[in-house]
């Protein structure tokens, strides 16, 4: 059971001004950083959240159809011509990836992929995958699909399918940041988002998650013209939001935490920005030359990670969130060119510029960082006019360069006898099923166990709760967060 | 328990000021201010409120930021009811939630910005009227039937987006208060069939068509099944179909065209959910108990409210907004915390939290960018984005996130620095018209000040002695001189400064 915010604070002594006014909260302590070392230690992880549901069948298409029929059921659902969709054989021949893993298809990944890496040199998400640093997770989602933005969204935050965890309003990250064994305190910060909102997959109440838009302008705003003023007005400030912390009223408690942990990060993370400007001209320049949101959010991300190898005080966040917005295609989808690729192009170059920063940044540190991107469902197997409406499972990606990169999963059923009468493909747990999907707890679990070094007995229950007691066909009863190469058979994280 | 006979306390009248408009403006008609309404029963009180006729305003300009900037600068300045109408139309704009951005990539900057406005027109000349007849009008309305792809859902390529959100979002929502669904995805599908064929002509405006060569018809898909909704046995709606219905509801018992799409709202609003209560009733009262009272209603005062205002047949505003303003839970988190066990205080929106502070202290922005004359001069629009809202350009079709999203560090730096711009306005912000600057004792002066903002119930004693702390240096100063400029633009500045970042004013 995490404690809480208050009761910790209670324990620890620190509703007193004094204590708060210090922004170093446990670190200090070194009993805390080998606990944390044995944790996720010097590593980091970045969640990229595509935001409105990302067509899978346009992300991850099978170019023939081998030893099934995937490439003529795919052509079978999506059109050619005026509103068509349908990605063609010669469009996704510079794509390429490994083949399913069951029926042997060749898959390719959207041609947008390659990532127009405008003014950068870099490339995209493609060249990645050709180093070898990309895991591509067919097929993923939970049983019972819901068909809402709202709901399946809360559903992969929460990790919560059949919502009878007990787990509340928390996030999968949140549960494992607020967990007895990872030894953070409710001052630290262990967590950015990059968003003018905390992401509910971070939500919990043990630690204090920060969300930053831009570093630049997160100095605590005092008045210019009394700064002989600031010390007390610094200490008043601190004072009403601790004593707010110490509140029985929810929300007043969370405000009044919230208040502190963002005057804290405000003495520390604003001058990340300056010293990677003046560090790093000439990633800085890669990020401005690709002009998107996407890129800003990641180069932010960037000078958090600067600042923390290159050993700046009070930088302890390992754990980042950024996001991409747009993937709501009911129309105007496009194929090979258009909205849809634009998003795809988007990621993949500055997810490249990205890793590409960080290898430059201190040799091995991209090894040292995993990104992990989700949706919170595909889209509809057959197009409406020019778009999809909801669907089911997605591909999910693992990025980093202990990522044992290729194909894995398999790609969903999309044979129209096999799925529904929307038609959507249907999630299976059936061993005996060729098609099976991946539930994505085993994604996550791979990753907590495996990056995050949390002992599987924690992680569940924990983090994540099995569907006891349900169909083991229909339902996730038995886990697997063990993900290993369907060729190599090596761990999907190498050590 | 009290009623519509209850007399308003000052912290009450401060509360319904605040609520139902932003902030406790110092410029206000007479009738309108705390002094005159304390004493008022919550009844006359609310028909105060409620009594008024709808401004034909509409925020249109050839440049979006303008188009934004016009509204703002029209909220501020509105009086009496119509800080009431503007926080009305800004729920609708919430609720039925189109944005400015995704109609400009399929329109264009200057259709987009006149189908907002059209759009904005239409919630504020309805913000008191009838509920059924907006769902009708935003069923029709050119901004959502863009935004949500009606205009290209045909009979051979059906789209589901508005069939979706019509239900998930506009009237019933997703699952009802015990957390049941309250739809089947084949009533998505059935739903959306009745909205094909439906077209806008944007330079009109507000013109609206069907296609009867677009629309989806039984004899020609007879593989889609019969049109109706609410078809399938609920598996906790004790024998009941969805909605509570004994059978498959049709919704072309008038035939198979444009009256289909009327025919699935007068359905929409006849369902029950699996308490065998009004679905929409409860979702629209729910929603507009969080946003003007508090964020945690129980269904006991859902429910009490519906019944008190007659509104399940009538769906009429006005009875429903004066059963809230005559309930208690409208005053729940007016008085010094700890409230009722499940009452959980609201965080202000951004544009509420900005303007209202601007009206409390009487402070106008300067020029049609609204620049707030100190500090870093920011402009009022780019510090409200910063907090997490631009007003025409909610994130998506579910609107804002409220509550716990606006308390994030980015969303709160944003409001230190406005409140840090605001108090930093120097010969514009000007406290000592706002208290009597011959007080002397911090205690008074703090007391003035939280008085004037009308949050003095919200401090702590602790947290009083910490603003008095401040006051006198810990001590070193026992007594101010506000009449000393000095004095003033540090102590007196810097205490507003306080008052308004802390938790009291950021909470409502």
């Amino acid at each position: 059971m995490a404690i809480t915010r208050r009761q910790f604070l209670k324990r620890s002594g620190l509703v007193t001004a004094g204590g708060l006014a210090g922004s170093t909260g446990m670190f200090g302590n070194p009993l805390v950083k080998t606990a944390m070392a044995e944790t996720i230690g010097d590593r980091y992880f970045v969640i990229l959240y595509l935001d409105g549901g990302n067509d899978g069948l346009n992300t991850v298409t099978p170019v023939d159809n081998q030893g099934g029929t995937l490439r003529t059921n795919y052509e079978g659902w999506r059109n050619t011509g005026s509103g068509g969709i349908r990605l063609s054989p010669g469009e996704l021949a510079a794509t390429g990836i490994d083949p399913d893993p069951n029926t042997g298809a060749n898959l390719a990944l959207h041609p947008g992929f390659i990532g127009s890496g405008i003014g950068t040199g870099e490339g995209g998400l493609k060249a990645l995958y050709d180093l070898g640093k990309v895991a591509v997770i067919q097929g993923c989602g939970y049983p019972n699909q819901d068909l809402s933005h709202a709901t399946s969204g809360r559903i992969w935050e929460s990790a919560d399918p059949l919502g009878s965890s007990g787990y509340g309003n928390t996030g999968w990250v949140g549960r494992y940041l607020a967990d007895p064994s990872t030894m953070y305190g409710a001052l630290d910060i262990p967590a950015i988002n990059i968003n003018s909102s905390i992401a509910p997959e971070y939500v919990q109440n043990g630690t204090s998650v920060v969300a930053i838009n831009r570093l630049r302008n997160f100095g605590f705003p005092f008045d210019p013209d009394y700064e002989d003023d600031d010390a007390a007005k610094e200490m008043a400030f601190l004072e009403l939001h601790a004593e707010s912390l110490a509140s029985s009223q929810p929300t007043v408690e969370l405000t009044g935490g919230a208040g502190t942990a963002t005057f804290n990060a405000s003495q520390s993370y604003p001058a990340l920005h300056t010293m990677y400007e003046a560090d790093r001209p000439v990633f800085n320049q890669k990020y401005t030359a690709l002009d998107t949101s996407t890129a800003r959010d990641l180069r932010e991300v960037a000078k958090i990670i600067y600042g923390s190898v290159t050993g700046e005080p009070n930088i302890d966040a390992r754990h980042f969130w950024v996001d991409n917005g747009g993937y709501d295609t009911h129309g105007d989808q496009g194929g090979a060119v258009g909205r849809h690729r634009d998003l795809h192009d988007e990621v993949a170059s500055a997810v490249k510029v990205f890793y590409d920063d960080l290898a430059d940044m201190d040799p091995g540190l991209e090894d040292k960082v995993t990104i992990l991107i989700w949706s919170e469902f595909s889209r509809r197997i057959q197009q409406n006019s020019n778009g999809t409406d909801h669907g089911s499972q997605g591909p999910m990606f693992l990025i980093g360069g202990k990522v044992n990169g290729g194909v894995y999963g398999n790609h969903p059923n999309i044979d129209p006898n096999a799925v529904d009468s929307r038609p959507n493909t249907i999630y299976s747990q059936d061993v005996a099923d060729d098609f099976r999907s991946t539930d994505f707890r085993d994604v996550y679990g791979t990753v907590l166990k495996h990056w995050f070094n949390m002992p599987h007995g924690t992680i569940l229950p924990n983090v994540l709760t099995l569907d006891a007691g349900m169909d083991p066909t229909l339902y996730w009863t038995v886990e697997n967060f063990d993900l290993t190469h369907p060729v190599n058979a090596n761990p999907l994280f190498l050590p | 328990m009290g009623d519509q006979n209850t007399p308003l306390t000052e912290d009450d009248a401060r509360q319904l000021v605040r609520r139902l408009g932003f902030g406790i403006p110092v410029k206000e008609s007479k009738k309108f201010r705390v002094s005159e309404l304390v004493g008022l029963t919550r009844g006359a009180a609310a028909d105060l409120f409620l009594t008024f006729k709808p401004k034909g305003f509409k925020p249109k300009s050839s440049d979006i930021e303008k188009a934004i900037n016009k509204w703002y600068k029209y909220i501020l300045k509105r009086k009496k009811s119509l800080a009431l109408q503007e926080k009305l139309v800004i729920f609708y704009h919430d609720h039925f939630a189109t944005n400015f951005s995704t109609l400009d990539v399929q329109e264009g900057e200057k259709d987009a910005i006149a189908m907002m406005a059209e759009q904005n027109k239409m919630f504020r000349k309805n913000c008191i009227g009838n509920f059924k007849t907006i769902v009708k009008l935003v069923n029709v309305n050119p901004a959502m039937m863009n935004f949500l792809d009606t205009v290209v859902n045909t009979k051979d390529e059906p789209n589901e987006n508005y069939g979706r959100e019509v239900q998930e979002l506009f009237t019933l929502g997703a699952t009802d208060l015990n957390g049941e669904p309250n739809y089947t995805e084949d009533d998505i599908g059935q739903v959306s069939r009745a909205f094909t064929g439906w077209h806008h002509d944007i330079k009109i405006g507000t013109h609206h068509l069907h296609e009867e060569d677009e629309h989806d018809t039984t004899a020609e898909f007879p593989g889609r099944g019969p049109k109706v909704i609410f078809g399938t046995a609920h598996p906790v709606g004790g024998g009941h179909n969805y909605g509570g219905f004994a059978s498959p509801q049709s919704f072309i018992t008038g035939g198979e065209a444009e009256n289909e799409i009327d025919e699935v709202t007068e359905i929409l609003f006849q369902h029950l959910d699996t308490d065998g209560e009004n679905t929409v009733a409860r979702h629209l009262t729910f929603k507009l108990l969080e946003y003007f009272c508090h964020a945690s209603p129980s269904k006991a005062t859902v429910d009490a409210i519906v019944t008190d205002a007659g509104f399940v047949g009538s769906w009429e505003m006005v009875p429903l907004l004066r059963s809230i303003i005559v309930h208690d839970v409208m005053y729940e988190t007016a008085v010094p915390a700890p409230f009722g066990a499940l009452t959980k205080k609201s965080v202000r929106w951004p544009v509420d939290y900005t303007i209202g502070t601007l009206r409390s202290v009487a402070l106008k922005p300067k020029g049609g960018e609204l620049q707030i004359p100190g500090g870093d001069f920011n402009n009022l629009g780019e510090l409200v984005a910063e907090m997490g809202q631009v007003l025409l350009e909610p994130p998506s079709v579910f609107g804002w996130n409220w509550e716990e999203s606006w308390v994030s560090s980015a969303g709160l730096l944003a409001r230190y620095e406005f409140v840090r711009d605001v108090v930093a306005s120097r010969g514009k912000f000007k406290p000592e018209k706002l208290i009597d600057t011959d007080l002397t004792d911090p205690g008074d002066i703090v007391d003035a000040v939280t008085d004037q903002l009308g949050v003095t119930s919200q401090f702590t004693a602790t947290q009083r002695t910490t603003l008095i702390d401040y006051l006198t240096d810990e001590g070193t100063n026992p007594t101010l001189d506000l009449n000393d400029f000095d004095t003033r633009n540090r102590k007196l500045h810097g205490l507003y400064g306080l008052v308004l970042q802390s938790v009291a004013t950021v909470l409502h």
